[in-house]
Order: C-alpha cells, then sequence, then structure tokens
C-alpha cells in the first residue's frame, strides 16, 4: 500500500491542530500592540490557510481509499524504547545540577546503554571512561566551560 | 589594490602564519564536528587568547577556524544526520542517506573538496570583487532584505518536501518559534505566557540541535541493534578520485559557489541559507530531483559547496565599510580592534598587509581543507562508527547536553532542546520537513523587523515593498520558484 494512504488520518489531525495553534496564534496576538500584531496575526492567519488543504487531502484520499479505521504503521516504532529513552534524559537533566555534570554523564551512558541492551562490561565501562575523559580534557582544561559541579567537590 | 593583495602574500606565508592557519582549520573542523559548538563560540574564546600575538597570526587562527568549522558541521551532518553547525543544515538531506547507503566515504570526501572550492572561489571573490560587491549591498534597504527573507523562507517551504502545505505549515511554526520573546521594536513580550525564560527567545541553536540531532538518535534508540553504519563505508581514500569529483561537480560548485558569495555579501543571511538555497537549486537544475534527499551526491556538493562560499564574502561588507555580514564577520571586526586596527575603507590604505593578509589566509586555510579534512575525517571520526549502537545514542545525548548548556549555562535550555526534539521527531514521523522549521526560526524575525522598518520609513504605505527595482527583481523570483513547483505538481498530478 502506498505510504501516503496510511497518513490519511495523520494529515487529517495534524492538520486539525494547525489550525487550532494558527487560531490559538491569532487569538493571543490580537492582544498585542499594533506594530507588534501584524506578523503574528498574519503568520496565525496564513496557518489556518495552509491547514485546512492538509485536512481536505487527507479527507478526499481516506474516503477514496475507503479507510475508516486505524493507522497500520505506528507513529512510534518502539514506544518502550522511545518512552525509555525521554525518560532517561529527563532524569539525567534533573539530577545534573545536584549531582555534577561528570558524575551524571557517565551514570547517564552506562544506564542507557544497559537499558538499550549492551551487556558488555567492558566495552561499556572503556567506552564511556574514555568518552568522559576526552569531555573533561576539552571543556574543563582547554575550552574552561564552566559545568554543573560534581557533588564530591562541593564545599 | 592588486599591488597591495600581491604585496601581502609573503606576510601570509610567514611560518607563524602557517601554523595558526595549520591549528586553527583543525581547531576548526573539530569544533564544527562536535554539535552545539560552532565557530562563532570557538573564535569568542580564542580572541582573548591573541591578545599578545601578531594580528596576522590571530587572523589565520580565525580563519583556520572559520573556513574549519564550515566543513567540520559536514562530517556529524554525514554520519549522523546531526548538523555540526547551522549551516549544515543542507548537507544532511543527502549526505546522511549517503551514508545509510553505505556510501559515507565517498560523501566526506565531496564534502571536503565541495568545501574547499567554495572557500577558494569565496577567498578570490573577497580579493577582487570586495569594492564592487559592497556598492551592490549599499543600495539594500529594508524592502529589500525582507524579501530576501520571504524569498529564503517561501522557496525552502515549497521545494523541500513534496507537500507545499505541509512545507509551508512548517515554515510558519518556525516563524512562531522565533516570535517568541521580547519585540525588539516595541519591546512588548510576545507568546511569553509571563515565563522568564521565554522572554528571552528560544535560541537558534537550541532549537536547532532539538529539531534536528535528537530525532535521528531517538531513532537510532528504537532500532537498538539495527546495522547503521558500514564501517567499511568510511575509508576516505585522499588520493584517486579527485578528477572524477571535479568533473562530476564543477557545474554544481560554480553554481554554489556563486550563489554563496552573492548571499555572503548580504549582512544577515548566513552560510544556512547559502547552504539551502544552492541545494534548491541544484535539485531544481537537476534531471532527476527525486533523487534529491535520497543520497545524491550532487545534493552534498551544493550544500557544501554553498555554505563555504558564504565565508569570505561575508567579510566583503565587513572589511570595506565595517558591517559585519554575520556573527563571524562581527567576530573578526572585534578582533582587527582588539589589534588597534579601524574597519572601514581606510583599512585598506593603512594596514594593507594585514587586511589583503587575512584575505590570502582565507583563500590558504580553503586550501589546507584538502589535506586536514580527509584525514580528520579518517582518523577521528570513523572510529564513531564502530561504537555500539546502545552506547552511540547516551554519548551523543551527553554530546549535545554539554554543547547546548555551555551555550548560555542554563538548565532549562536542556529540556526545551527534548521538547523540541521529541517534536521534530513527530513531525517526521508525520512527514512534514524540517529545515523549513529552522529557517522560520532564523528568517521569521529578520523578515519581521525590516517589513516594520520599512513600514516605519513609508508611514504605513504598502506599495512601498513592490516599487523598488531590486524588489521586483526578487519578488519576480519568488513568483518563479512558487509557479514552477505548482506546475511541476500539476504535471505530475495529470501524468498519474
Amino acid at each position: 500500500m502506498d505510504g501516503n494512504l496510511l497518513m490519511n488520518f495523520r494529515d487529517i489531525i495534524s492538520g486539525i491542530a494547525f489550525l487550532i495553534l494558527g487560531c490559538t496564534v491569532v487569538w493571543v496576538g490580537s492582544g498585542f500592540d499594533a506594530g507588534a500584531a501584524y506578523v503574528p496575526m498574519g503568520v496565525g492567519i496564513l496557518m489556518c490557510l495552509f491547514s485546512l488543504p492538509l485536512i481536505l487531502k487527507g479527507a478526499v484520499q481516506a474516503l477514496a481509499a475507503g479507510e475508516t479505521g486505524t493507522v497500520k504503521s505506528p507513529l512510534i516504532d518502539h514506544t518502550g524504547r522511545f518512552m525509555a529513552t525521554v525518560a532517561c534524559c529527563l532524569i539525567y537533566y534533573l539530577a545534573m545540577p545536584t549531582v555534577g555534570f561528570y558524575s551524571t554523564s557517565t551514570l547517564f551512558i552506562v544506564l542507557l546503554a544497559l537499558v538499550l541492551g549492551e551487556r558488555r562490561p567492558l566495552v561499556v565501562l572503556g567506552i564511556t571512561v574514555g568518552f568522559i575523559a576526552l569531555l573533561y580534557g576539552l571543556f574543563a582544561l582547554v575550552l574552561k566551560r564552566p559545568l554543573p559541579v560534581e557533588f564530591f567537590l562541593v564545599s | 589594490m592588486f599591488d597591495s593583495l600581491f604585496n601581502a602574500l609573503p606576510v601570509a606565508l610567514q611560518f607563524g602564519s602557517l601554523f595558526s592557519l595549520f591549528v586553527g582549520t583543525l581547531v576548526g573542523i573539530l569544533i564544527g564536528a562536535l554539535p552545539g559548538l560552532n565557530p562563532v563560540m570557538a573564535i569568542a574564546l580564542m580572541l582573548p587568547l591573541t591578545y599578545g600575538f601578531d594580528p596576522v597570526i590571530a587572523l589565520g587562527l580565525v580563519a583556520g577556524i572559520y573556513n574549519g568549522s564550515m566543513y567540520g558541521g559536514a562530517i556529524p551532518a554525514i554520519l549522523l544526520k546531526i548538523p555540526g553547525t547551522p549551516a549544515a543544515i543542507a548537507t544532511t538531506f543527502d549526505g546522511y542517506p549517503m551514508t545509510r547507503n553505505g556510501q559515507g566515504g565517498l560523501a566526506l570526501k565531496t564534502a571536503c573538496w565541495s568545501s574547499a572550492v567554495g572557500g577558494i572561489i569565496s577567498a578570490i571573490a573577497l580579493m577582487t570583487l570586495a569594492p564592487l560587491l559592497a556598492q551592490v549591498t549599499l543600495a539594500f534597504g529594508p524592502t529589500e532584505y525582507f524579501w530576501v527573507a520571504i524569498f529564503g523562507l517561501v522557496s525552502i517551504a515549497v521545494l523541500v518536501g513534496s507537500d507545499i502545505s505541509k512545507g509551508m505549515l512548517s515554515a510558519l511554526s518556525g516563524v512562531i518559534i522565533g516570535l517568541v520573546g521580547v519585540d525588539t521594536i516595541s519591546g512588548a513580550e510576545r507568546y511569553t505566557f509571563d515565563s522568564l525564560y521565554l522572554s528571552g527567545g528560544f535560541d537558534l541553536i537550541i532549537v536547532l540541535i532539538g529539531l534536528y540531532a535528537i530525532p535521528p538518535v531517538l531513532e537510532m534508540a528504537e532500532k537498538r541493534n539495527a546495522t547503521y553504519y558500514d564501517a567499511g563505508s568510511f575509508k576516505v581514500d585522499a588520493s584517486g578520485n579527485a578528477l572524477t569529483l571535479i568533473r562530476q561537480h564543477w557545474r554544481t560548485w560554480t553554481r554554489s559557489s556563486l550563489i554563496g558569495v552573492s548571499v555572503g555579501i548580504l549582512p544577515g543571511a548566513g552560510g544556512n541559507l547559502a547552504a539551502l538555497l544552492s541545494y534548491n537549486e541544484a535539485k531544481r537544475k537537476s534531471t532527476n530531483p527525486e533523487s534529491f534527499g535520497t543520497g545524491n551526491p550532487v545534493g552534498v556538493a551544493a550544500a557544501e559547496s554553498g555554505n563555504s562560499a558564504d565565508n569570505a564574502s561575508a567579510m566583503i561588507p565587513s572589511l570595506t565599510l565595517g558591517i559585519p555580514g554575520n556573527l563571524v564577520a562581527a567576530l573578526v571586526l572585534g578582533a582587527l580592534m582588539i589589534h588597534g586596527l579601524q574597519p572601514g575603507p581606510q583599512l585598506f590604505t593603512k594596514s594593507p598587509d594585514v587586511v589583503f593578509g587575512f584575505m590570502w589566509q582565507m583563500l590558504i586555510t580553503a586550501m589546507l581543507l584538502l589535506l586536514l579534512g580527509g584525514m580528520v575525517a579518517t582518523r577521528l571520526f570513523a572510529q564513531v562508527l564502530r561504537m555500539p549502537t546502545a552506547l552511540l545514542v547516551p554519548t551523543t545525548l551527553v554530546l549535545m547536553a554539554v554543547g547546548v548548556y555551555t551555550v548560555k549555562g542554563n538548565m532549562m535550555d536542556l529540556y526545551v532542546m527534548l521538547a523540541f526534539g521529541v517534536l521534530g521527531y513527530l513531525l517526521h514521523r508525520l512527514a512534514f520537513p524540517l529545515a523549513p522549521v529552522v529557517l522560520g526560526v532564523l528568517l521569521g524575525p529578520m523578515a519581521e523587523q525590516n517589513l516594520r522598518l520599512a513600514m516605519l520609513l513609508s508611514q504605513d504605505d504598502w506599495g512601498a515593498l513592490f516599487t523598488r527595482p531590486i524588489s521586483q527583481g526578487i519578488i519576480a523570483l519568488l513568483l518563479l520558484v512558487v509557479f514552477s513547483q505548482l506546475w511541476k505538481m500539476l504535471r505530475k498530478g495529470r501524468q498519474r
């Protein structure tokens, strides 16, 4: 089946989402001063206008294909791994200011590698240590960029 | 003028100058290759270190970093679909598919040669056409800049991807992202929802890394055991096929370099716009435009020669008029002032060795890319491919985190980057092109500021936008691009 056909309902839904976004941009923009409102309102109106052919095209193709059911190809290929990666990133960002950049990054690399299925401890540790050492050399020694301080160095 | 130019050659060929060019180019390639680090940041960090140096050595470092980073940005763009610099966005379109097709080595070599050729042509333009071309830029007013921005935005939205409405919606989304923050003209807050973070607006590099770099990493994470890379395809052969490359791409290089030089002269229009316009032009001229985006080397050649041809030409208004064409040009002006030199026309008479020496340095460093580019790409970055995907994902995410954090030192930027990453992933899966979003963020504010300036100058006479001859020329080009694309789509529809 043509890949575009599988996108029919997605086109309709994304078109409606853009229509709502366009309307919101116009609605919020109408509260700005005249000079500051021209472009936001113009962009919002254009967004509404361009979302209409997308909705229409999606609807026409869906009707033509006789598809009224669910979309066959998933939007996310592997939801579990996708969510695990995003969750690990969030934990990494949350922990970084208190634990420190290099410590959190080391733990993050090891944890996510394990979550994603890497089971060779020597490979994981070797690459992690080498990579963190490289980052330390570049950012701490050469570029001297301030990064979140390690928890064991906080006085 | 040419006497001064040739008198400056021995200055550029001094040992100190050559050494700084070598170091600068190498550092530039590495900086460009690291997502989140950009030439502006690298040069800004280097400038304080050059206080005690001779101006020629200091400017040699700047020239090396600038040209080197433009090629360096292509390395992760080709290998990982992560543009190392904003100018490497267009390189991802065909560079990454080439990697997936087992042609990563060819893509890197094409990028290296294209960058070198673009840089050489741009340096020659800087040397010979500087005063003449600066005259043309003087004729540009707000209306012309407004139309240049609209032309860049609409042409990308229309030409990238197969659905015009999706392209336009992507571009408009980018403009909305660019509108967030304090309005520079009225001082009013727009779409900030009383958030202190949002009042500063979104930083381009954060939006760029989020939209462009995170989605492929998330895809990698989903397919953890997939063979993403063929290490064998990354053996960049330093000898051999150079003549074939020249024969295949000389037309693209010439066309894209001319586009890059023209774009570079316009203040505010950077290498990213040059690369995207060059890419679109190559696609438009191609007899097989459908192959673009699937791994066509011509796409890589066009994007890389276009963005590198922007480099030296961006210095034309800086050196002749004291008006920086982009952030790097502004830093070059800063470097000159640090060393007691005043930018502007008098620079050519008062310090010809420095200004013309810098032009030679831009030329030499473009040539150095051929030597250092291939070597670095082979020795260092091919190692990335031997890393298991399950480790490549977290290390790339750490690299992005550190790159984004070092921009402003704000943790909130990391969450914003991740949010844009998830948005980019979803847009990509829904077949919305991402390049127009980024261009919208970049060109939206430029178009708005110039539109409002034009309105202020014309006392709200909208007709003023259409009466100036250069504006009319740009509008004609814009209509040509839009209608030719519509015509193509109609013809395709009829054939079906």
